[in-house]
């Protein structure tokens, strides 16, 4: 009886050795982001960045000779399990660093967190200016923001296209309000004559907006609405007539990329335009073209969602940043993101330091504007990197 | 303007009534309120995906077998989660919002968090009087829905077993005493309540495809419109849902569509001020 209780206390001692030199062995890093609720997708496209950045990561010698380990948290693209979510990651599971997002709401609630936390957060996908325009020293955006996508981009593409008359149609959340705002204001500025509109964002159904648009009569209209009801948007354009008199461009991307967007739209899809950071014949580097071949190998498909790919950024430019920090320290975390310089599949990251905006701590990659012709993406913009012309 | 937010407010009415229906039939019989019917709204949805786009079955026959899944499903729902919990209305109410989530999450593992919806029906849109363009399948929804509401109303006004159906909403104890099987008609309505989710969910998903979560809004709205009508009225479903989607509809045309589904809600706030029953009291059907 006596060797029983020995053996069992010293198999339960070795479990507990071999589980705290196992946790001693990897680096926790964070990340949020919504695996459940509408916008569940980008959950899914953030699991297959994580599982290739990680694997790219630890091949090449992981962080500090440990290797990395991702704890994912999910939000369901909702503020209050957001913060909550951050905080757990800090408390419970010691993360050095979190990184993620794609709700601007949720990032809003967790940059609050971060910064009461004093705890490195890397946006990668949710725009509001406000996430940095706050100019937290703890928060950092590697991805788009709204005033980057619409003065760098769209704005830029519609006076481009020699588009005289936009109509925006913009979701009534912080992302779509704060975009389409700015949208109105650039394309002003642009010499194009718009209006604009709120709806909302649960509405499955909108044929009284697109009755006012076909009102209008744009040659462009502006859609900034995310998920499933951009479906439904460009369903019902194409039914009520809107989209054979006029272009819609989805302002955020990966909806029209999604697997099923074609059996839900079905011909109304075509030459509808969308922004996205990634197309299968544009890479910006060696490492997109890796990305591209290590998705293909992993997932038995070609790559769609960009947001995928900003994960597996925003993983490579944490990495990095603790390598170099050579420590877990918060402050030196941030010293060592404010120097980042690191080629990614989007170009080089380098956060600028310019204080009193939306730059300050804001790493912006270029954006395309695709079209899909016949099911093919055709990059209209910028030039230098467009495969083809718009067709009307 | 008006002409298309008038038709639209129709065809959206009669899916919010359609919705509803489901949800008074066994508010009104067993007094449960059912917070998975959405999801089996979604369930149907996904069962006619399947059935007609991967096995490439008919879309009628992938429908009525949609609906008769559910129906079943229903039936095996009352039986091991409501059966139990008679006589505690809190009880039946934990158990399917329980089931709601669960729901949700099964049908994110099993269907993934892309949209899914099965073949049209009928494609393109017809020029309604030279007004405005409007789809073809919403017409067809429009059509459909009208038709399984006008079944309903059939099988409760006209028929034996909607006779069982009314009397034992209208006094339980005095049906039970005619020799009404009270609990086997409890297990047949709530597997009808969620074949009138499920046809609802079959009309609908070729409009708007289905996801997850999508269930949210149809069984919030269900909810409002069964409030609205009068919890258990029949025909305060289908007047409460005509209201509502007109109401949204003129709403978002002439006063703002950022708050187009507030629009409902104020006008139950507002018939609750004035008739706090809902609109057809309590129900008589």
């Amino acid at each position: 009886m006596k060797w029983n209780r020995r053996i069992t206390a010293v198999a339960v001692a070795l479990l507990l050795l071999c589980g705290s030199a196992w946790a001693q062995n990897t680096i926790k890093v964070g990340v949020v982001g919504p695996r459940t609720g509408p916008a569940a997708a980008t959950g899914a496209a953030f699991e297959e960045g994580i599982k290739l950045a990680v694997d790219y990561v630890n091949s090449k010698g992981g962080v500090m000779g440990k290797n990395l380990e991702i704890v994912f948290e999910d939000t369901a693209g909702a503020p209050d399990k957001a913060a909550s979510g951050f905080e757990r990651l800090v408390t419970r599971d010691k993360v050095v660093m979190v990184l993620g997002e794609s709700h601007s709401s949720s990032a809003l609630a967790e940059i609050e967190v971060a910064n009461r936390m004093k705890i490195p957060f890397i946006v990668v996908e949710a725009w509001a200016d406000e996430v940095t325009s706050k100019n937290y020293r703890y928060v950092f955006r590697a991805g788009p923001s709204n005033s980057g996508v619409v003065n760098k981009s769209i704005a830029k593409w519609a006076a481009y296209e020699k588009f005289k008359k936009a109509f925006i149609v913009a979701e009534n959340t912080d992302w779509g309000i704060g975009i389409g705002k700015l949208t109105e204001n650039a394309i002003a500025k642009a010499g194009i004559a718009s209006e604009s509109m709120i709806t909302e964002r649960n509405s499955q159904d909108h044929y009284v907006e697109l009755t006012k648009i076909k009102a209008f009569k744009p040659d462009v209209v502006l859609a900034y609405i995310y998920g499933v009801g951009l479906h439904y948007f460009v369903a019902q354009a194409g039914e009520t007539g809107v989209s054979s008199k006029a272009v819609t461009l989805d302002g955020a991307g990966p909806p029209s990329l999604w697997p099923d967007y074609w059996k839900n739209v079905g011909d109304y899809g075509n030459l509808e335009c969308f922004v996205s950071s990634m197309h299968e014949k544009v890479e910006l580097t060696d490492l997109a073209k890796y990305y591209r071949e290590a998705y293909t190998k992993a997932f038995k498909k070609a790559p769609t969602d960009y947001k995928s790919r900003s994960i597996f950024d925003g993983i490579l430019i944490a990495a990095d940043a603790i390598n170099r920090a050579k420590a877990t320290d918060a402050e030196k975390l941030v010293q060592a993101l404010e120097k980042t310089n690191l080629k990614t599949t989007r170009g080089m990251a380098k956060f600028s330091l310019e204080k009193g905006g939306p730059e300050y701590h804001q790493w912006e990659p270029p954006m395309l504007v695709i079209q899909w012709q016949n099911k093919q993406q055709v990059v209209l913009y910028p030039p230098e990197a467009a495969t083809g012309k718009i067709k009307r | 303007m008006l002409a298309i937010s008038v038709m639209n407010g129709l065809v959206i009415g009669i899916i919010y009534a359609l919705a509803a229906l489901g949800v008074s039939l066994v508010v009104g019989i067993m007094n449960v309120i059912n917070f998975a019917h959405g999801e089996l709204y979604i369930l149907a949805g996904y069962f006619s995906y399947l059935f007609a786009s991967a096995l490439g079955l008919n879309f009628l026959v992938a429908m009525l077998l949609a609906l008769a899944l559910v129906f079943l499903l229903g039936i095996a729902i009352e039986y091991t989660l409501i059966r139990p919990t008679y006589g505690n209305d809190m009880y039946s109410l934990i158990l399917t919002f329980i089931l709601s989530i669960v729901l949700q999450n099964a049908y994110l593992l099993i269907f993934g968090p892309y949209p899914n919806k099965p073949p049209l029906w009928v494609t393109g849109a017809s020029d309604i009087f030279g007004l405005f363009l409007y789809g073809n399948q919403r017409i067809a929804a429009l059509i459909a829905g009208a038709g399984v509401i006008a079944v309903v109303f059939f099988l409760i006004k006209k028929t034996w077993f909607g006779r069982i159906i009314r009397a034992t909403s209208q006094d339980r104890e005095m049906a039970e005493l005619n020799g009404v099987d009270t609990t086997r008609l409890n297990m047949l309505s709530f597997g009808l309540g969620c074949a009138l989710a499920a046809a609802a969910g079959v009309i609908l998903t070729p409009v708007f495809p289905v996801t997850p979560t999508a269930g949210v809004p149809v069984a919030l709205t269900a909810f409002v419109v069964v409030v609205l009508g009068g919890m258990g009225s029949m025909r305060g479903c289908v007047v409460g849902g005509l209201l509502v989607g007109l109401v949204e509809n003129l709403g978002a045309a002439f006063i703002s569509t950022g708050y187009k589904n507030v629009f409902g809600f104020i006008i139950l706030i507002v018939v609750l001020l004035v008739r706090p029953s809902g609109l057809f009291g309590r129900a008589k059907i």
